[in-house]
């Protein structure tokens, strides 16, 4: 059995622009939860996104505080915007 | 002399050059303004009588006081709106033709009964940019009763592709006072009330506590967190919008003890990205702005579902929605 589960992330407004990705697939050890994901894509962003507090849902349901993730998860990055 | 509400609007119609003189206290002037009525305001007790000039009407709140002041001044050529203010309202209440309504008006979630809703509802729009203006437009042409535009700035040459209310001379004129420029021929049963103040800690109380929708077309976090503090606390409905590139957020807080702003965003983001910052199309902001008018009208009516417990992002670039459920 692999050690990993494959989740795949959807991107909004300051992390899609930081990564220029829509959604992504990540791979990432089983038992992780969505902080994980969120530090992988802060990695990935090259600090352009530390400053961003971001919002996390998972399979279209807010997530206020980290969860668990399972193989096939969907986990939405949803940054604050204060556009008007 | 007393006068009718139907002698008044005769003569107001004939185009008799009468002086409206509204002698009522300036916070009752604007909690039940006049419909339909052009008039000047002086309070009784600084009204010289001896300066009154023929075909002046007088009005109070219910044609009591001014009556009794006609009278004591023995000034015969002076008029007095019978049943005052009160009068005049119920009077053009029963002149208004609900037939520019009718195509909103056939949807049964809305019907004549909700038209009248809509009439006699007050929604306060908080902030007058990309956001607020289609808001705003939409609103007065549903006949919302009662608008109050909310927004310190002044028209900016920068703002005139995103927001359509203004022309290029209104650049310099606050928002607020050329967005009501605009709107108020665009349909005499809304009263629009413009206030050129920014949202703040001190007038959030006096500026929102009467309003029974709150839109926030803001574009700072920390306009947005006083506008959801005020609204929880007085148990007003936030009707939220955000913009960032090419997407936008829309969702309905504080309603009937749902979710609240600071439930899904906490805290503050230190990057910028407001629309001078990130950029933004015109078209976003105008659909945006109109799905909270939407979620507005539905929330003064009752239909349901709305975006209470739900966050809407929309992708402009895609067209694609996504729906979060925040409960």
């Amino acid at each position: 059995m692999s050690d990993t589960i494959t989740i795949r992330v959807k991107c909004f407004s300051h992390v899609k622009q930081a990564l220029k990705k829509d959604e992504l697939a990540l791979s990432i050890p089983k038992g992780s939860s969505t902080d994980v994901v969120i530090n992988a894509v802060l990695d990935m962003a090259g600090g352009k996104l530390n400053a961003i507090k971001m919002r996390v849902a998972v399979n279209h349901s807010y997530e206020p505080e980290p969860i668990m993730l399972k193989e096939g998860d969907e986990v939405a990055l949803i940054p604050p915007v204060q556009g008007g | 002399m007393n006068i009718s509400c139907k002698e008044l609007e005769h003569m107001q119609k004939s185009g008799d050059s009468i002086i409206v003189i509204d002698t009522r206290e300036k916070e009752l002037i604007e909690n039940y303004p006049l419909k339909n009525l052009k008039s000047g305001s002086t309070i009784l007790e600084k009204l010289e009588p001896e300066n009154i000039k023929d075909e002046t009407v007088l009005v109070c709140q219910f044609g009591i006081l001014t009556q009794q002041w006609i009278e004591a001044n023995d000034l015969d050529h002076v008029h007095n709106l019978i049943g005052g203010a009160q009068a005049w309202n119920e009077f053009q209440k029963s002149r208004r033709d609900l037939s520019r309504y009718s195509r909103q008006m056939a949807l049964t979630e809305i019907g004549p009964e909700g038209q009248e809703k809509l009439l006699s509802s007050k929604v306060a729009i908080v902030g007058m940019g990309g956001l607020g203006c289609p808001a705003a437009q939409y609103l007065t042409a549903a006949g919302v009763g009662y608008l109050s535009l909310i927004d310190g700035d002044e028209v900016d040459i920068t703002n005139l592709q995103r927001q359509p209310l203004y022309s290029s001379a209104d650049v310099g004129l606050k928002k607020t006072d050329a967005a009501t420029e605009v709107l108020s021929p665009l349909n005499p049963d809304v009263h629009i009330k413009s206030v050129p103040e920014f949202i703040s800690e001190d007038n959030a109380v006096r500026l929102l506590a009467e309003s029974d929708i709150i839109i926030d077309a803001t574009d700072r976090f920390t306009a947005r967190q006083i506008l959801d503090a005020h609204s929880k606390q007085f148990g007003i409905p936030l009707v939220y919008g955000g913009l960032f590139q090419f997407e936008g957020q829309v969702s309905v807080f504080n309603l009937n003890g749902g979710p609240s702003y600071a439930d899904v965003f906490p805290e503050n983001s230190e990057e910028g990205g407001t629309c001078a910052d990130a950029g933004v199309t015109g078209m976003l902001p105008g659909i945006i702005g109109n799905i909270q008018a939407l979620e507005a009208v539905k929330i003064l009516l009752g239909i349901e579902p709305n975006l209470s417990g739900t966050l809407l992002i929309y992708n402009g670039l895609t067209h694609n929605s996504e729906k979060v459920s925040l409960s």
